[in-house]
């Protein structure tokens, strides 16, 4: 007989509200049963929580108290969106020249977006699980992500939008997805993205998770699967900025074929809780992985990034760096696994997390994992956590720096190694933008008996 | 002027006392050199008067155009004018020494009600300044000191100097690493820095760079206080007798 926890009232409300909004998700029948599978998938696993390893710092079980009613369409009328008002909301991405898709409470808006480059095919999600594009709701790589199968279940219940895109030459511009939320009452918003990129081909995707300053605290769910053929090469950008009180739940599954090279970073700050999951399959020979990621917590925010990059094929090389600083009650947590098959000789994996810590009531936990099966490999992981050094703070004071200006100096230094591994000088100079933005906030927040 | 007096200064965390009763004035347009051996106390000297933690002042003052030092903020002091040129100038990756230099430049400026400096002219600045001091410019691109050999870290410290412009210098063992050339290019530095509104200390063991920046006054310190004072010859007196009569009891 098997033992079944009370459902909260979280995981009641998600699946009452399946219920309610199910006939206008969009879909053919087929999607329609796939769905009605993964929210019965859910009713039965519940939310994660904090027996289950994956999710032992971030127990969604109790951090939900409610699940919001889904952003089903343009089902409220809460008022024109304003292209400036999103100009706003992206800082420094706002200037970026790039190809633009974007997307409003989880609902595509072609009239605020630009065409789609030339050899780059475009379809949204919602076209596409109607029937457009012979879309099947059948996800790529469910099964390569071990303990997240309700949070993919609730994605493919939920879905309601996103970009299906397959890159098949070299993109000169980026390609920037924007996610706004803008409904002024609390929504769940779902979203799933679909990016291929051709053999040989190369691109940028920049996904911008975003709020504007008028709309409520929402919750989001975002799955990108991503999947890279032989020798191609992606840089997938991530920033997040859900809004104060919001959460983001965003999983991103990845697959590099032979040679293939994916650099992603992830810029994540004003976002109550979020969870980014990265889960990166080593498919084909020679491959690259490079992930940096920075967390710019506050207050009582939550960030938890979780990765798992699976080296299933040999000379695979994986590089992860995690970058958190951490004010106030704010809270980071960094688990990076990496798994090494038996076959997967000549394998080299180096993985480095780090926190700055601006208080005695922040809170940084790292729990690296290194599976190794093959017996040709080079792996290895370091943490650090420290305060902002005396005597670089020193001197800058002694320099007549004043101690605010002076610690945001030396943040600034510790999260350029993160940033600066950008490529792009424009791209970097947006996310530079957006951290230097919070910067001074945090660094004003040290006590007041501090110095 | 700068003046100290009767100056006892403990250290914190181990509770001994470092400085028993320091005593010294320096008028503007001197330079004064503080001799002394190892342990005598002549770092923490130099580390009180920035304003550095870890040291408890139990009794005396400081004071520097009248105005009580030892009440003011590390930060505060830079704009007052103080400076101390590190015997080891720490390393800040991440930092750009440009724009260390800039920050600190346009904080004191500003401090002191001027206005800032636009680009094109803190770069002129900057490049003349280098330039006389033997740096070359792409090491200012560099994060601040960082992979710096000594004498680049000491040449990059009179070059703060020469930028920032303060009345008062301490300079705490300048030529220690430094080979005589470098000694002359850091001594050519803070040489032209000397004039009738600026007040120099100069903390060092050894007479040599006593002859490229001759001081007005030489005090001799041990034991945590300044046992003797005199003029430059002092200086090479010590050089032949060695500090041996002041560490003895």
């Amino acid at each position: 007989m098997t033992l079944t926890a009370t459902k909260t009232k979280a995981e009641q409300a998600l699946s009452r509200n399946f219920e309610a909004v199910f006939g206008r998700l969009p879909g053919s029948a087929e999607v329609g049963e796939a769905r009605k599978a993964a929210i019965g998938a859910f009713a039965t696993l519940g939310l994660p929580h904090r027996r289950i390893e994956a999710w032992k710092y971030t127990d969604l079980r109790s951090l939900f108290r409610d699940a919001l009613p889904p952003a089903i369409g343009a089902d409220e009328a809460d008022g024109e969106v304003t292209a400036a008002a999103i100009e706003r909301a992206l800082e420094g991405l706002a200037t970026l020249e790039a190809h633009r898709l974007v997307f409003v409470d989880g609902a595509y808006r072609g009239d605020l977006s630009t065409p789609a480059p030339d050899r780059t095919t475009f379809t949204t999600l919602a076209a596409a699980l109607a029937g457009a594009g012979g879309f099947t709701a059948e996800l790529l790589t469910a099964s390569r992500a071990p303990e997240h199968e309700a949070i993919i279940a609730l994605n493919t219940a939920f879905m309601s939008d996103g970009a299906i895109l397959h890159i098949g030459e070299r993109l000169a511009a980026p390609l920037l997805v924007v996610f706004v939320r803008a409904g002024r009452q609390g929504r769940l918003v779902t979203t799933r993205n679909r990016i291929t990129i051709g053999a040989g081909a190369r691109a940028t995707v920049i996904e911008a998770h975003v709020a504007l300053a008028e709309a409520a605290p929402g919750q989001s769910n975002t799955l990108s699967e991503v999947c890279l053929a032989e020798a191609a090469h992606l840089d997938h950008v991530k920033l997040t900025l859900a809004g104060e009180g919001a959460s983001q739940l965003a999983t991103w599954m990845v697959a590099l074929g032979a040679r293939a090279r994916y650099r992603a970073f992830q810029l994540t700050a004003a976002t109550a809780l979020a969870r980014n999951s990265l889960f990166a399959t080593f498919a084909g020979e020679e491959a690259k992985l490079d992930f940096s990621s920075c967390f710019l917590g506050r207050g009582s925010q939550h960030s938890d990034t979780t990765l798992v990059v699976d080296h299933a094929a040999p000379a695979g090389e994986s590089r992860e760096l995690f970058k958190g600083v951490l004010a106030d009650r704010a809270r980071s947590i960094f688990q990076g696994k990496v798994i090494v098959r038996q076959d997967a000789q000549k394998t080299d994996g180096k993985q480095m997390a780090q926190a700055l810590m601006l208080s005695d009531t922040a809170e940084f936990d790292c729990k690296p994992e290194l599976e190794i099966h093959a017996d040709d490999v080079a792996c290895g992981h370091g943490a650090t956590s420290a305060e902002i050094d005396p005597d670089m703070l020193f001197y800058l004071l002694a320099r007549g720096i004043p101690p605010p200006e002076a610690r945001t100096l030396l943040i600034e230094s510790f999260i350029g190694e993160a940033i600066d591994r950008l490529e792009s000088e424009p791209v970097r100079s947006a996310m530079w933008r957006s951290a230097k933005e919070r910067l001074l906030t945090l660094a004003h927040s040290q006590k007041a008996e501090d110095r | 002027m700068l003046e100290i007096d009767d100056l006892h200064v403990t250290l914190t965390e181990e509770n001994r006392a470092i400085l028993r009763g320091v005593g010294l004035c320096v008028p503007k347009g001197e330079a004064h050199a503080i001799m002394g051996p190892n342990g005598s106390g002549k770092s923490t000297l130099a580390y009180v008067l920035a304003g550095r933690e870890g040291y408890r002042v139990t009794r005396g003052k400081v004071r520097w155009n009248g105005e009580d030092v030892l009440a003011m903020a590390p930060e505060e002091r830079a704009a007052k004018g103080m400076f101390l040129a590190f015997q080891y100038p720490v390393e800040i990756p991440g930092v750009a020494t440009l724009t260390f230099l800039r920050t600190a430049l346009n904080a004191v400026l500003r401090k002191r009600g001027e206005r800032e400096l636009t680009t094109p002219e803190f770069m002129k600045k900057v490049r003349a300044e280098a330039a006389k001091l033997g740096i070359a410019e792409d090491i200012l691109k560099r994060p601040l000191n960082v992979g710096f050999s000594g004498g680049e870290k000491k040449r990059m410290e009179i070059l703060q100097m020469a930028v920032l412009a303060p009345s008062l210098c301490v300079m705490d063992e300048t030529d220690s690493g430094l080979d005589i050339d470098a000694v002359r290019v850091v001594a050519d530095g803070v040489n032209r820095l000397r004039d009738k509104d600026r007040a120099l200390v100069v903390i060092t063991h050894y007479q040599r760079l006593l002859n490229y920046i001759v001081p007005d006054r030489v005090h001799v310190m041990a034991a945590g206080r300044i046992q003797k004072t005199g003029g430059k010859e002092l200086a090479l007196a010590l050089e032949r007798s060695g500090y041996a009569e002041f560490t003895s009891a």
